[in-house]
């Protein structure tokens, strides 16, 4: 976990067991460590891949487990309770310091581009706002979109302000959600390419939620295989090349 | 004349008031998982069912000089509640407060959830992302909220004739002076004061939703985009 710098790893065992009214009981139960850098969680959908991702955000509460990151404990419930037990420590989401990029994405779409990357700032003099987001908006390309409205931009666009809105608060861990779905390769390996490089100067662990093989490929890093709420393996590697199926 | 602006006021009033404790009461509507919810949703809802007299009447007893209410008035202010303006306010806001509230839950209802987790995860508390988020998100159902309430105490007559009977510049709003007027064969005079409560009412309605149709919310946000 100690690095050349105050590298910080995700340290992530939860217990979450849901039964939805229509569908049959699922449980999600991992153990993981997520150390800097891209991890790619991939799996099929249904694998709980998003329910460990809310977890780890404080949207969504445990049964059982601990969640931190370094010494920094976000989620931690009593040892040897029942499932309806109070958590011990229970971070609200705001406190967390996490930075989420959901599938949706999830821009809000009556701000204009500066307004969005700014939102998470509000604790900052604007001049120090204004300074972050436009270092940001200038590492993911995207300063001539300041003054536009998210429902105004391309699918690829809007995906790089959500990265640069996550990213301009300096997270801890950074959360992805099948953020790429719908962009074609092309655009996604310019936008994994400005994300990687932000990483080599931040290295926070990146955790990379996924269905899509090329995806996983692509970023390289360490593959975690979900199915049914149960790692199935663990890859040190990046996730072998297969052949590429273009899109 | 008196009658109608005595309306007008206390249309204002109930208005101002019905905004203050229906934004809090309809977030909490939407957002609360307490599981007798639904007892609150029914009491708010009860006016829209409830005959106004039958309202009109409960609250004239708990006003009155032996009721809860008005004795506890009688205490703090040395006045009873019952045939007063201050009456008729408190018996406008129960009465108008479910044109206030559903609208707006039904707004905050169709706030995106997504976008409170992304505001959340960014560092908000709830204050903060309801004044930055779901409150500019919900602003037609807000104009809603705020007409409803308005034109509905504005047409009351029901309730203001059982709590505050028929009190010349106190109590008698303009739907009793109507009332008054087609009693004592004055319809001449009735039809003015229709007339005028018709167009008054007309206008103010056709304002609001041209404006928000056609302006859109950005001109009501008070946090305009850029």
């Amino acid at each position: 976990m100690a690095g050349k710098m105050t590298l910080l790893a995700l340290t992530v065992r939860v217990h979450v067991e849901r039964s939805p009214r229509r569908s049959r009981k699922f449980v999600l139960d991992v153990a993981l460590e997520f150390p800097p850098g891209v991890t790619v969680i991939f799996g099929p959908s249904g694998a709980g891949k998003s329910t460990l991702l809310d977890c780890i955000a404080g949207l969504l509460k445990p049964q059982k487990g601990r969640i931190a990151a370094g010494d920094e404990v976000f989620f931690e419930s009593n040892a040897g309770e029942g499932t309806d037990a109070k958590a011990a420590v229970d971070i609200r989401p705001e406190r967390r310091h996490i930075g989420y990029v959901f599938q949706s994405l999830s821009l809000f779409p009556h701000m204009s581009v500066l307004r969005n990357v700014t939102y998470g700032l509000s604790n900052l003099p604007p001049a120090q706002q204004n300074q972050r987001a436009s270092e940001i908006l200038s590492a993911f390309r995207i300063e001539t979109l300041a003054s536009r409205e998210p429902g105004e931009l391309s699918g690829g666009e809007q995906q790089r302000v959500a990265l640069a809105r996550s990213l301009v608060t300096q997270p801890r861990v950074l959360l992805l959600d099948e953020p790429m779905t719908g962009l074609d390769t092309e655009l996604k390996a310019s936008i994994t390419k400005d994300l990687l490089s932000w990483n080599d100067q931040h290295k926070i662990p990146i955790l990379y939620v996924t269905h899509n093989r090329e995806e996983a490929a692509a970023l390289g890093g360490r593959t975690i295989f979900l199915k049914n709420g149960k790692v199935t393996e663990q890859a040190e590697s990046p996730m072998p090349a297969v052949q590429v199926r273009e899109s | 004349m008196e009658a109608l602006l005595l309306s007008i006021r206390l249309s204002v009033t109930v208005s101002a008031i019905l905004f203050a404790i229906g934004l809090p009461l309809a977030y909490w509507l939407t957002f609360s998982d307490w599981p007798g919810k639904f007892l609150v949703e029914a009491v708010v809802a009860l006016p829209l069912v409830l005959p106004p007299t039958v309202l009109g009447f409960y609250l004239l007893v708990a006003m009155g000089s032996q009721g809860p209410l008005g004795r506890f008035w009688q205490a703090a202010f040395g006045h009873g509640l019952a045939f007063t303006f201050t009456g008729l306010v408190i018996a406008s806001v129960l009465y108008s407060l479910p044109f206030a509230v559903q609208p707006l839950v039904a707004s905050f209802e169709g706030v995106d959830r997504k976008l409170l987790d992304a505001s959340s995860v960014l560092g908000a508390g709830r204050l903060r992302t309801f004044l930055r988020v779901i409150l500019p998100l919900s602003i037609p159902g807000v104009i809603s909220a705020a007409v409803l309430s308005f034109a509905h105490t504005l047409g009351e007559f029901g309730v203001v004739l059982m709590v505050g009977g028929n009190l010349a510049g106190a109590t008698r709003t303009v739907s009793i002076e109507i009332y008054d007027r087609v009693q004592s064969m004055d319809y001449t005079e009735a039809n003015h004061i229709a007339l005028g409560l018709l167009i008054f009412s007309f206008v103010v309605l056709s304002i609001v939703y041209g404006v928000n149709r056609h302006l859109g919310r950005r001109i009501w946000s008070p946090w305009p985009a850029k």
